[in-house]
C-alpha cells in the first residue's frame, strides 16, 4: 500500500518538474522571438529604445508590405527554395550512398579516406574560399546557382553523420539479406534507407537550414540581382545611411516560416518505433 | 588460387568505391582541391593577385610572436572547453525530455530548434538588446533588482571580463536545438525491447539511462562531440555579430582564430599567413579528433 | 602493389587539381600595365566608327539608396551612344560586404569588371597594393585632364608617383544640430566658428542627464575616428605618427562627457544596433558630428515620414583647433577606378572623366551628395535642394577649408588601424584608462613602424 502511494507521489512530482522545465524552456527560447516579432512591427528608430516596449504603439504592419516592395523578396525566396531543395536531394542521396560503404563494408583505404573526409570539416571555409572562387570562375561558374549547388552538395558532414547512424543498425540484417541473394545496391535501397528515416530527416533539416541561411557563398558568387537569395536580400536593408531593422526583422520572420514547416513536417520520423520496425523477427 | 583471391578483393573494393564515388568525386574536385591549395599557401606569400612567393616557414614564425594570434588561440580553446560539454549535456537532456510522450511535444521541439534556424543578424541583435550593458537592459534590470550594484553591472558583450561568458551562453542557447535533433534521431534507434526488459527487472529511470540509453547512444555522442568541437574551433559569425558590435572591433578577450584569419586574409590580404593560422587550427582539431577516435574504438570494443 | 598504385593515382589526381587552382592565380600575376598609345586610341575610334556597342561592367554599392548612379549612367549613355554601362551591386557600404566582395572579385585575374568604385582611401590603398587597379597618369596626360579642380586631393591619392583613381565625391565632417533642443533648453545655438573647448562647454550646457528624460548634449558613433580624427585638425600630427599623446585631450573630453551622461554610453552603443542617424533622429540629441553623406539620408527619411522629431535640423562647421581657421575638417574620398584587367580601358576612361568632371559633379550635387569638384555653383545647387536646411549658416557650413584624410595612405594602414581600434575600444569601455590606452598605442605602433 505504502509503496504504491509513494510511487504515485513521485510520479506527480516528476510531472510537475517536467512541465516547469518545459515552461522555462519555452520562455528562454521564445523571448527573443517575441522581441523580433515586436520589432518587425515598429519604426526603425523605435526598435533600440529602452525600456523595451513589447507591444508596439502604433503597430506598423507596413513593414510586412515594404519588404516585398523594397526588394524582390519573392524572387529571392524562389531562388533560395530552388537551391536548397536541389542541394538537399543531392546530399541525401550521395551521403547515404557513401556512408553505407564506410559503415557496412570493408575495403582498402577505408580508414584513411574516412579520416580525410572528417579532417576537411575542420578547415574553415574562409581559408580556401578565395582559391575556390578563382577556380570556379575559371570554370565559368561564377554568378550561377550551379556554383552554390556544387559548393554544398558534396559534403563530408553528411557522410560522417549517416555513417554513424548506419553503424547502429545491426550487421545481422545485411548478412541475412546477402544470404537471401540481394546485391549491395538493393540492400542499401531496401534495407538501410528505410531504417534510417530519422537520420535522413535530420540530414534534411540540417542541409535545408544551412543552405537556407547561407550568406557568404551567395554574396561572393552571385552578381545578378535576379539570382540572389533571401539572406542577401536581408542584407540589402543595411546601407551606408542606416540599418533598417524593422524590415530586417519582418523579413527574418517571413524567412523562418518555410524552415519551421519542414521541421514540423519531419517530426513524425522522430517517433520511437518507426526505425526499429523490421528488426523484430 | 591467388588470382581468384586477388580479383575477389578487387571486385570487393570496386563495389565499395562505387558507393563512395558520387560523393567523393565531387568533393575531391570542388572542395579537396582548393583545401590542399590553401595548405600549400601556408608556405607562400600571396595577396590574391600578384605571383605567389615561396617563404618557407616564415608565416609560422610570424604567428607565434603575433599577440593577436596568441590571444585568439587562447580564446578559442577556452570557448571550446566551455561550450562543448555544456551544449552536449543540455542537448542530451532536452532530447530525452522531449522524447517522452508529452502533449504538444512537436511544439516544444520546434521551440527549441528556433534559435538555430533564425537569421543570425536578427538573433544577435535581440540578444545584445536583452543583454544590454545599460541599467535598463532586461537582464541587467533583473540583476539590479536582485541586489547587484549599479556601477558594476556587467557590460556583457562589450566587456573584456564578460564577453567570453556571453559568447558561450549565446552559443549554447543557439545550438542546443541542433544537437538535440541529432540526439533525438539517435534515441529513435534504441530498441524499445531493451527498456521493457529493464522495467521487468525493476530498473528505475536513472538506471535505465545509465545502462541502456547512454551506451546505446555512444556512436551519436561520438559524432556530436567531434562536430561540436570542430564547430567551436571554427566559430566566427557568432563572435563577429555579438562581440564585434556596431564597429566590428574585437577586443583581445573576444578574438578567435577564424576572426584573426579573416582580418589577415581579407583585411590585409596576407593569404599566406591566413593559411598558416588555418593550418595550426586544423592540426589542433586533428589531434583532438584522433583522440576522440581512439576513444570510440575503445568503446566499440568493450 | 595494389596499395601503391592506388596511392600514386590519388596523389596524381590531387596534384592535377591543385595545379589547376594554381595556374588560375598565376596567370595575371605581375601583369604589365597597359598604357594607352596612339595606336590604341586609333583602334578605339575605328571600333566606334564601326558601330559596335561596348558594355562596361561597373562595381557599385547600395544601388537602392544611392541616387546618383542611374542619372549618371543615363546622361553618359545619352552622350556616348556606343557605350553601355552595366551596374552591379556588390553589397552594402554600411557593412564590410562591398569592400570584401570587390576585393575577392578582383583576385586571381579572371574578373570581367571594367570600373570599380572606391568607397574609402583604405580600400583604395589595399587594392592598389594588390595591383588590380589601372594607372591613370597616361590617360590624364593624354587628355590634359585638369587635376587642380580637385583642390589637392589627387596629390594625397598618389602612390609611388602614380594615380589610380579620380575622386568624384568628397565628403567631409560637419556638425548636425537640432535647434529645437537648444531652444527648449534656452541655450545659444552652435556657430560656424567654435573651438573644441567651446563645443565641450556647449554640449554640457544644453545637456540634461536626468534619467528618464535625458537630453544628450552630443553623440559619438563608435568608430575610433570619431574621437581620434579631430585631434589631427591642427595639422601638427597624423595617424601615422607613432606617438599618440596628442589624442589625450580628446579622449579626456569624450570619456568625461560620457561619464557625466552628456553623451550615450559607448558599451551600450556598441552592442546596440542603434544607428547614429537614428540616435540623432530620436529628437533628444542636441548635436553630433558626422560626414556630409548623412545629409542625403536625413532629407530622405524626413520626406518619407520616418523621422518626425527633427524637422528643423541644421548644419554647422566642425569645431576647430584654437589658432586654426574654421572650416578645416576631416575628409573622405570616394573615387572611381579602372580595373587593371579590363580590355576596354579607353571607354572606361571616358566614363571616369564624365563622372569625376564638372558634368558628373552637377548630377551628383543634384541628388544631395557632395562632389569632389565643389564650386560655388555646386554649393548653391545643394543648398537649394528640397529638404536642405534653409538658414544661411548651414549654407555657409558647406564651405570647407583644408581637408585632412581620415586615414592617409601608407603601407602600414591596416596594421595601425587594428592597433588603434583595439585601444579605442579598451579606453571607451573603461578596460583601460586614457593614459594606459595611449601608451599601448605608442608602444605597439612604434614596433610596427620600425
Amino acid at each position: 500500500m505504502q509503496t504504491v502511494d509513494g510511487n504515485k507521489y513521485r510520479n506527480i512530482l516528476y510531472r510537475v518538474f517536467l512541465y516547469i522545465c518545459l515552461l522555462l524552456l519555452t520562455v528562454v527560447m521564445l523571448v527573443p522571438f517575441a522581441w523580433m516579432l515586436s520589432s518587425s512591427l515598429k519604426l526603425n528608430k523605435d526598435i533600440f529604445v529602452f525600456p523595451i516596449r513589447w507591444i508596439p504603439e502604433p503597430i506598423r504592419w507596413q513593414n510586412y508590405i515594404d519588404i516585398w516592395k523594397r526588394i524582390p523578396l519573392l524572387n529571392f525566396l524562389v531562388n533560395t527554395v530552388k537551391i536548397t531543395v536541389i542541394v538537399t536531394a543531392f546530399q541525401l542521396l550521395t551521403s547515404s550512398f557513401a556512408a553505407y560503404a564506410f559503415a557496412k563494408r570493408e575495403f582498402d583505404f577505408k580508414n584513411q579516406l574516412f579520416l580525410a573526409y572528417i579532417a576537411t570539416i575542420a578547415v574553415p571555409w574562409q581559408v580556401y574560399m578565395v582559391p575556390q572562387y578563382i577556380f570556379f570562375r575559371q570554370l565559368g561558374l561564377n554568378d550561377t546557382h550551379l556554383a552554390l549547388i556544387i559548393l554544398q552538395a558534396f559534403s563530408a558532414f553528411g557522410v560522417f553523420m549517416m555513417r554513424q547512424f548506419y553503424a547502429s543498425i545491426p550487421d545481422s540484417l545485411c548478412e541475412a539479406a546477402r544470404v537471401d541473394g540481394m546485391n549491395e545496391y538493393k540492400i542499401w535501397a531496401k534495407i538501410m534507407l528505410p531504417l534510417s528515416k530519422p537520420a535522413l530527416s535530420t540530414l534534411t533539416i540540417f542541409t535545408f537550414v544551412s543552405t537556407w541561411n547561407d550568406f557568404l557563398g551567395p554574396m561572393i558568387y552571385l552578381r545578378t540581382d535576379t539570382k540572389k537569395t533571401v539572406q542577401l536580400g536581408l542584407r540589402m536593408f543595411i546601407s551606408q545611411y542606416a540599418a533598417e531593422y524593422g524590415l530586417i526583422m519582418a523579413a527574418s520572420v517571413v524567412a523562418l516560416i518555410p524552415v519551421l514547416i519542414i521541421f514540423l513536417s519531419l517530426q513524425k520520423y522522430f517517433v520511437a518505433g518507426i526505425a526499429m520496425s523490421g528488426v523484430k523477427g | 588460387m591467388k588470382n581468384k583471391a586477388l580479383s575477389k578483393r578487387m571486385r570487393n573494393n570496386l563495389l565499395s568505391y562505387s558507393f563512395i564515388l558520387p560523393n567523393f568525386l565531387g568533393f575531391l574536385i570542388f572542395t579537396l582541391g582548393p583545401i590542399l591549395f590553401a595548405f600549400i599557401l601556408a608556405f607562400m606569400e600571396w595577396d590574391g593577385n600578384h605571383a605567389m612567393k615561396f617563404v618557407g616557414f616564415e608565416n609560422f614564425i610570424a604567428l607565434v610572436s603575433n599577440q593577436r594570434f596568441l590571444a585568439a588561440l587562447r580564446n578559442t580553446v577556452v570557448y571550446s572547453l566551455a561550450t562543448v560539454p555544456c551544449t552536449l549535456v543540455v542537448a542530451l537532456g532536452l532530447a530525452i525530455l522531449l522524447n517522452q510522450n508529452i502533449r504538444g511535444r512537436a511544439f516544444f521541439r520546434t521551440v527549441s530548434f528556433f534559435p538555430y534556424v533564425a537569421s543570425l543578424v536578427a538573433v544577435a541583435a535581440v540578444w545584445n538588446m536583452l543583454f544590454s550593458p545599460s541599467k535598463s537592459g532586461p537582464v541587467n534590470m533583473i540583476l539590479y533588482s536582485l541586489g547587484w550594484e549599479a556601477k558594476s553591472l556587467p557590460a556583457w558583450a562589450a566587456s573584456r571580463d564578460w564577453v567570453m561568458f556571453t559568447l558561450v551562453l549565446f552559443s549554447v542557447w543557439k545550438n542546443m536545438g541542433y544537437y538535440m535533433v541529432i540526439y533525438l534521431a539517435g534515441l529513435q534507434g534504441i530498441n524499445s525491447e531493451l527498456y521493457e526488459a529493464a522495467s521487468l527487472d525493476g530498473a528505475g529511470r536513472m538506471q535505465k539511462f545509465r545502462y541502456i540509453t547512454w551506451p546505446q547512444l555512444k556512436p551519436t555522442t561520438f559524432f556530436v562531440t567531434v562536430i561540436l568541437t570542430i564547430n567551436c574551433f571554427k566559430v566566427f559569425d557568432v563572435v563577429y555579430m555579438l562581440a564585434g558590435g556596431s564597429n566590428g572591433i574585437l577586443n583581445t578577450s573576444a578574438i578567435v582564430l577564424v576572426s584573426h584569419i579573416y582580418e589577415e586574409s581579407f583585411g590585409k590580404w596576407r593569404l599566406g599567413y591566413g593559411s598558416a593560422v588555418a593550418m595550426v587550427l586544423f592540426l589542433i582539431v586533428l589531434v583532438v579528433t584522433l583522440i576522440q577516435f581512439k576513444g570510440e574504438k575503445n568503446y566499440a570494443n568493450s | 602493389m595494389k596499395k601503391r598504385l592506388g596511392s600514386v593515382m590519388l596523389a596524381c589526381s590531387l596534384a592535377a587539381v591543385t595545379m589547376a587552382g594554381c595556374s588560375g592565380s598565376n596567370s595575371s600575376g605581375g601583369g604589365t600595365t597597359s598604357a594607352p598609345t596612339a595606336a590604341d586610341a586609333g583602334a578605339t575610334t575605328d571600333a566606334t566608327a564601326a558601330g559596335d556597342v561596348k558594355t562596361l561592367k561597373w562595381a557599385i554599392w547600395d544601388i537602392n539608396s544611392v541616387f546618383y548612379y542611374q542619372p549618371l549612367v543615363d546622361e553618359f549613355e545619352r552622350r556616348n551612344p556606343d557605350i553601355k554601362i552595366e551596374m552591379v551591386d556588390l553589397g552594402s557600404a554600411g557593412t564590410s560586404d562591398y569592400v570584401t566582395n570587390l576585393a575577392i572579385e578582383l583576385s586571381g585575374g579572371g574578373t570581367d569588371f571594367d570600373l570599380a568604385t572606391m568607397q574609402s582611401v583604405p580600400q583604395y590603398t589595399t587594392l592598389v597594393s594588390k595591383g588590380v587597379l589601372a594607372k591613370l597618369d597616361d590617360f590624364v596626360a593624354r587628355d590634359s585632364w585638369e587635376l587642380a579642380q580637385y583642390s589637392g586631393l589627387t596629390e594625397q591619392l598618389t602612390i609611388d608617383g602614380a594615380l589610380y583613381e579620380l575622386p568624384f565625391r568628397s565628403d567631409f565632417w560637419m556638425l548636425y544640430y537640432n535647434p529645437d533642443v537648444f531652444e527648449k533648453q534656452g541655450v545659444a545655438m552652435p556657430t560656424n566658428d567654435m573651438t573644441w573647448a567651446e563645443y565641450d562647454l556647449l554640449a554640457r550646457e544644453v545637456a540634461d542627464p536626468t534619467p528618464g528624460n535625458e537630453i544628450y548634449g552630443t553623440h559619438y558613433h563608435t568608430w575610433r575616428s570619431c574621437v581620434q580624427c579631430p585631434a589631427t585638425l591642427d595639422g601638427q600630427h597624423t595617424v601615422l605618427d607613432g606617438n599618440y599623446d596628442f589624442y589625450q585631450p580628446f579622449y579626456d573630453m569624450v570619456v568625461s562627457q560620457m561619464e557625466d551622461g552628456i553623451s550615450r554610453n559607448y558599451a551600450e552603443l556598441k552592442t546596440s544596433s542603434l544607428h547614429h542617424s537614428d540616435a540623432f533622429a530620436q529628437g533628444n540629441t542636441a548635436m553630433y558630428y558626422m560626414g556630409s553623406w548623412q545629409i542625403q539620408g536625413f532629407i530622405n527619411k524626413i520626406k518619407t515620414g520616418e523621422y518626425t522629431e527633427i524637422p528643423n535640423w541644421r548644419l554647422a562647421k566642425l569645431p576647430h583647433a584654437p589658432g586654426v581657421a574654421a572650416g578645416d575638417t576631416i575628409g573622405t574620398v570616394t573615387g572611381i577606378s579602372i580595373v587593371e584587367n579590363s580590355s576596354k580601358k579607353d571607354e572606361a576612361w571616358e566614363f571616369v572623366k564624365f563622372m569625376a568632371g564638372p558634368e558628373g559633379a552637377g548630377i551628383i550635387a543634384g541628388t544631395g551628395s557632395f562632389p569632389a569638384v565643389m564650386t560655388d555653383e555646386v554649393i548653391a545647387e545643394i543648398a537649394s535642394m528640397d529638404g536642405f536646411p534653409q538658414d544661411a549658416q548651414s549654407k555657409e557650413a558647406m564651405k570647407k577649408g583644408k581637408l585632412y584624410l581620415e586615414m592617409p595612405i601608407s603601407p602600414y594602414t591596416t596594421d595601425i588601424e587594428t592597433i588603434l581600434n583595439e585601444q579605442h575600444d579598451a579606453i571607451m569601455t573603461g578596460a583601460e584608462t586614457v593614459e594606459s590606452g595611449i601608451k599601448a598605442m605608442n608602444e605597439q605602433v612604434s614596433a610596427i613602424l620600425e
